[in-house]
């Protein structure tokens, strides 16, 4: 891990930068590496059953869905954008699944027609924000309630099976045999290294920091910031989605409310991250960090049996501790 | 004569990081007095004003109110002496009353509750002052049009025991009747006794309200003048001075012979142009000047697609017509712009000089799907040798940088692909006098370069010194049109015909 951390700044490398440069691109994702490693050394001098190979890639597995929708809505923040309305499309996508293939339609073109729903919902997202000038948080806020609305309305609140073995194999598989990878870890790994790439090698990259840094400034300059928000609306959307297609897989069912409760653990691990909430600054590498650090944290304080109560109020100090720290860090450079 | 003598600052000193702003400024003022303080941009006038109103300390000199000396450490001390300071823009509360917006700064109390009888009746008398006998207190701010706001602004300044009124610039935005009911109110002032000082580059408001003109130049005195007994052309000979030459490059030798690069007819932006045509020609400077509020600051970006409410007769671009849309088309069209507010418009500060230098250019810096960086580095490198950028290197935040090098990435990142013309607006805006000496030095080369170059300036210097040709604008319309390079009072005569003149 800290390998790749080491080329993924959001301002990525030219070599022999002077140090206090290096200092300064990779303070913040090598706090989060400290502070993670130093949670799994308590950890497993606390819990016998925390440090093994199956646990940790449980962690992983578990927190994938996760991971994916944070995963859109880092580039979604540093550009300038929110979205509030994931973990809701991500509930919805499910109950898409579950309706199509009820209606006799193929399982992964029920899953296509979810994702694509997604997307669209995202398009909406973004039409309303950037096209209206609309505030996102409002907006999102609305579209989150029509959807987790609608989703009830679909299923009448009820659960729907989803027992299709090939279809499962997304949320529960594992590569390389019982004790391979999960399937879900690999698809989130993929969507970072993807959503990575865009952002420190592509044009597009350059944008989403440009226009949450400075959107007048980047208007002047000519660049699209509404069609770059858009578009990382309609990512947020599709990423939603396939979260919510993962979720249905791994439980077997798509529950209309399965998802929805999880929207302040993608804030947050975008947050605690170390992107900045009014744009500009930021990096997915830092955002699966955060993920990887609230997923181990709730882990192991299941394994220690603390109660699923305290583990919140755990999750909130983390956060506040973390957010603090990093900005004293910032100012400290300022 | 010494006896009403209530404001008397002697030997002012201020330096910012070590540059000087002021150097032993005299300013005195005699109670019901009207003086102008007069002084092109960067003269000091500010950074006078601000020391007297308590908002920045002094370095050296002293300061007597009604014959005492005085420390002003912040500006309560400043209104507990009296001395209250208009702000140029409005500043007021519009969903509050009238009356509290008069008193918001001393409410009167009756136990933990807002006294409102008490503060009716003050404001009302306040309001009577002015001359605004029939407003009522409850009348809510902004239901009231912008110049009455003004007054209450004026009558806000007054509670208390005020002595000394600050006015900078209070006619930028005020109609020709408005002005006139502003010179009522400042002459019912003066006959109370209050003391006014009045910032204006409006030189024939400043003939008409003013008994006596203090002139500052480079931060030092450069006149003091009383009214009655002076006129324009010494006024403005104190403001300019003789300037020496070399801060600007020679003119060009052939702009008379190029051709029209960009032609614009009926340029309107709703509140700030009335059908300005210009045109802008290929290497050589084509200079704008106007005063603040004169829609010199809309002028450029109106023509690169980057102001509201715009509206275009015709605009053509080497010959061929051109539809004012967005900045991405005028982009494509060959324009660029250096924005006035370069750290809100300009530099994107927590990217780097590297990532700065292509935002406007990338697909110059795409391979395939992909951004060049070595090729961005290259470049970035090689510009920041050219125009000696101080930097440690490109990697540097572009907002650490100080604000004339950061200029320096603004005008070299347009360099960079098929620019047929470069708008900047006033491009030493912020600048110390070494990098404009560079960033001058650079306009003229782009332009023998073959660059079509419209130098947008408040600064009438600035224009005089670098134009080969300008037009100067007032109240939105084009007042003269020089088609040669030209003295900076002629400019500045032009550009400060005032509201009630053009």
């Amino acid at each position: 891990m800290s390998q790749t951390t080491v080329s993924t700044a959001p301002t990525p490398a030219v070599r022999n930068r002077p140090k206090n440069l290096l200092g300064h691109a990779w303070a913040g994702v090598a706090m989060l590496l400290a502070f993670y490693l130093i949670l799994v050394a308590i950890f497993t001098v606390l819990s016998p059953f925390f440090l093994t190979v199956k646990n940790l890639l449980s962690i992983g597995s578990n927190m994938a869905f996760i991971g994916l929708m944070a995963a859109a809505g880092t580039p979604l923040i540093i550009a300038g954008g929110l979205d509030l309305s994931v973990a809701a499309v991500a509930g919805i996508s499910g109950v898409i699944v579950a309706m199509c293939y009820a209606a006799g339609i193929d399982i992964w073109i029920a899953c296509l027609v979810a994702i694509l729903a997604g997307g669209l919902i995202g398009a909406g997202n973004g039409a309303l924000t950037n096209g209206l000038k609309l505030n996102p948080f409002i907006v999102t806020l609305g579209t989150m309630s029509i959807i987790t609305g609608a989703s009830l309305v679909l299923t009448g609140g009820l659960t729907q099976p989803l027992m299709i073995p090939g279809f499962n194999w997304i949320g529960s598989g594992k590569i390389g045999g019982s004790g391979g990878i999960p399937v879900p870890l690999i698809i989130m790994l993929v969507v970072y290294f993807l959503a990575w790439w865009a952002m420190a090698f592509t044009p597009f990259g350059r944008y989403i920091y440009a226009s949450g840094g400075n959107p007048e400034a980047s208007r002047m300059l000519g660049i699209p910031v509404d069609r770059t928000q858009i578009l990382l609306y309609v990512a947020s959307g599709l990423a939603g989605a396939l979260a919510g297609v993962i979720v249905a897989a791994m439980l077997g069912a798509a529950a209309p409310d399965s998802v929805g409760k999880h929207l302040l653990t993608v804030i947050a691990a975008i947050i605690l991250g170390g992107t900045s909430l009014f744009g500009g600054r930021g990096s997915v590498w830092g955002t699966l960090l955060a993920v990887l650090i609230l997923g181990t944290l709730n882990n192991g304080l299941t394994l220690l049996n603390v109660s699923s109560f305290w583990q919140d109020v755990t999750k909130g100090a983390v956060l506040l501790l973390a957010v603090g720290l990093d900005q004293l860090r910032v100012r400290s450079q300022a | 004569m010494a006896n009403n003598r209530i404001l008397d600052m002697n030997g002012i000193g201020k330096a910012f990081g070590g540059v000087p702003v002021l150097a032993d400024v005299h300013f005195h003022l005699d109670a019901g007095e009207v003086v102008a303080l007069l002084g092109a941009n960067g003269a000091g006038k500010s950074t006078l004003m601000k020391i007297l109103s308590g908002n920045y300390s002094r370095d050296a000199g002293t300061i007597a109110v009604n014959g005492r000396d005085h420390d002003l450490k912040s500006p309560a001390d400043a209104l507990a002496l009296g001395i209250r300071m208009l702000p140029q823009e409005l500043s007021v509360f519009p969903d509050l009353t009238v009356a509290e917006n008069i008193m918001i700064g001393a409410l009167p109390k009756n136990g933990m509750h807002v006294d409102r009888r008490a503060m009716e009746v003050r404001a009302t008398a306040l309001l009577e002052r002015m001359g605004l006998d029939g407003l009522s207190p409850r009348t809510r701010m902004g239901a009231l049009s912008h110049h009455v706001q003004r007054i209450v602004e004026i009558a806000r300044a007054m509670n208390g025991e005020a002595r000394v009124l600050i006015m900078d610039e209070p006619t930028a935005s005020l109609a020709a009747d408005e002005v006139q009911m502003l010179f009522g109110i400042i002459r019912r002032l003066r006959a109370d006794g209050i003391s006014i000082i009045y910032i204006s580059h409006y030189l024939k408001e400043v003939f008409a309200v003013s008994g006596r003109i203090a002139v500052l130049r480079d931060g030092r005195n450069a006149g003091d003048f009383t009214t009655a007994n002076t006129n324009v052309d010494e006024v403005l000979h104190a403001i300019i001075g003789n300037r020496v030459g070399d801060l600007y490059p020679a003119f060009s030798a052939n702009a008379a012979s190029a051709a029209d690069v960009v032609r614009v007819e009926g340029l309107s932006v709703e509140g700030w142009l009335r059908g300005v045509d210009f045109t802008v020609r290929g290497g050589s400077i084509t200079g704008v000047h106007g005063l603040i509020g004169s829609g010199v600051e809309m002028i450029g970006r109106a023509l690169f697609g980057a102001a509201p409410r715009t509206r275009v007769r015709r605009v053509e671009i080497d010959g061929k017509p051109y539809q004012v849309s967005t900045p991405g088309k005028a982009v494509e069209a060959g324009l660029g712009l250096v924005a006035a507010e370069r750290k809100r418009e300009g530099i994107v500060a927590m990217l780097s000089l590297r990532e700065n230098m292509s935002l406007a250019n990338m697909p110059l810096f795409t391979k395939g799907v992909s951004v060049d960086r070595k090729k961005e580095a290259t470049t970035t490198a090689e510009w920041i040798r050219r125009l000696s950028i101080r930097a440690r290197n490109a990697e540097q935040p572009i907002g650490t940088l100080s604000g004339g090098n950061q200029q320096k990435v603004c005008l070299a990142r347009w360099l960079l692909g098929d620019l047929k013309v470069l708008i900047l607006e006033e491009p030493t805006r912020g600048v110390d006098v070494g990098a404009r000496q560079e960033i001058y030095r650079q306009i003229r080369q782009l332009a023998d370069g073959g660059l079509g170059i419209l130098l947008i300036s408040s600064d009438a210097e600035e224009v005089a010194g670098l134009a080969d040709r300008s037009i100067a604008l007032a109240s939105g319309r084009v007042t003269e049109v020089f088609e040669q390079p030209t003295e900076a009072s002629a400019l500045m005569s032009a550009a400060s015909k005032s509201a009630a003149a053009a």
